[in-house]
C-alpha cells in the first residue's frame, strides 16, 4: 500500500483556550499519517500551542467571540502551519527576547516566542487585509523509508 | 485524546509529596497543574517534588506555572523541586534558559533524599 506523502487539514477554532486541543489533535493525526518522528512533531506541537495561545490571549483586548483559522499542511519532508486571525497586529518575529531574570523573578512574557524561534525552521509573518498571517515551517526526516 | 492529554498522579514518600505529571502540559492543561500545586502549598505541605519523567512536552504556559509555584512555595516556606527532567523536556528547559530557575534533581530517589 503506498504511504501518503502529503496531507492537509483546515481547522477553525474559537478564541477559547480549550479549543487548542482540537489543533493539537489535528497536528498529531497528520504527523502520524506522514510518519513524522516524535521529536520534530513535539517541537511543532509546542510552537503551535505558543502561537495560537498568544493570539487567543492578546489578539482581541476587548474580548468577544472571534475565530482563528489554522491550516496544517504536511509533505514528506516538512509540515507547514498557517494561522490566520483578525486580532490586533502582532508580528512574532519582532517580539522582544525574554530577558534572563534571577530565579523566581522571571517575567515570562516573551518566553513563548523565544521558544518558537528555536523550535521551528522558519517563521514568517504578514499583515494582509486586516489579518495576521503567521506561518511556521518544520522540517523532518520521515520514520518511513521511501521504497 | 483531548481528555487524556495530561494526568496528574500524587504520592507520598516520607515527608515528601510527589506530583507526577504524565502527557503534555500546554495552554489547556497548565492551570490544572497550578491548581494542584497551589493547593498542596496552601494545605501546608513542606516538601513538594514534581516528577516530569512521564511528560511528552511542556509549553511556556507550563513554565509559567512552575515559576509561580516556585514563588508560592518560597512564600509558604516549602521546599519545591523538580526531578527526571530528561530528553525532549530537558531540551525545552535549555531552550528557555530555565534550567537554573528551578531546583532540579536527577532521579526521584535522589530528589526524595535531598528533600527529606
Amino acid at each position: 500500500m503506498p504511504q501518503p506523502t502529503a496531507r492537509s487539514v483546515e481547522i477553525v477554532i474559537r478564541n477559547d483556550m480549550a479549543e487548542l486541543a482540537t489543533l493539537r489533535d489535528g497536528l498529531e493525526r497528520i504527523g502520524a499519517e506522514l510518519g513524522v518522528p516524535g521529536k520534530p512533531l513535539m517541537q511543532l506541537q509546542v510552537a503551535l500551542d505558543e502561537i495560537a495561545s498568544n493570539v487567543i490571549k492578546y489578539g482581541w483586548p476587548d474580548g468577544g467571540n472571534h475565530k482563528l483559522c489554522v491550516r496544517i499542511s504536511g509533505q514528506q519532508d516538512r509540515i507547514e502551519v498557517e494561522i490566520v486571525d483578525d486580532g490586533r497586529e502582532f508580528d512574532p518575529r519582532q517580539a522582544p527576547p525574554s530577558e534572563p531574570q534571577p530565579a523566581g523573578r522571571r517575567q515570562p512574557g516573551g518566553l513563548g516566542i523565544h521558544l518558537i524561534k528555536q523550535l521551528v525552521d522558519r517563521l514568517e509573518y504578514k499583515r494582509v487585509g486586516g489579518r495576521n498571517r503567521t506561518v511556521m515551517t518544520k522540517q523532518y526526516v520521515s520514520d518511513r523509508r521511501s521504497s | 485524546m483531548s481528555n487524556s492529554a495530561l494526568s496528574i498522579e500524587q504520592a507520598h514518600s516520607g515527608v515528601v509529596r510527589i506530583v507526577a505529571l504524565k502527557g503534555r502540559v500546554d495552554s489547556t492543561s497548565a492551570n490544572d497543574v497550578l491548581a494542584c500545586l497551589s493547593n498542596l502549598i496552601s494545605e501546608g505541605e513542606k516538601a513538594i517534588l514534581v516528577d516530569l519523567g512521564g511528560l511528552l512536552y511542556l509549553t511556556s504556559a507550563a513554565f509559567r506555572v512552575l515559576l509561580v509555584a516556585t514563588d508560592q512555595a518560597e512564600r509558604g516556606a516549602a521546599r519545591f523541586a523538580l526531578c527526571n527532567v530528561i530528553g525532549h523536556v530537558r531540551e525545552l528547559f535549555e531552550m528557555g534558559g530555565l534550567l537554573d530557575a528551578f531546583t532540579i534533581h536527577g532521579s526521584r530517589e535522589e530528589a526524595v533524599a535531598q528533600l527529606s
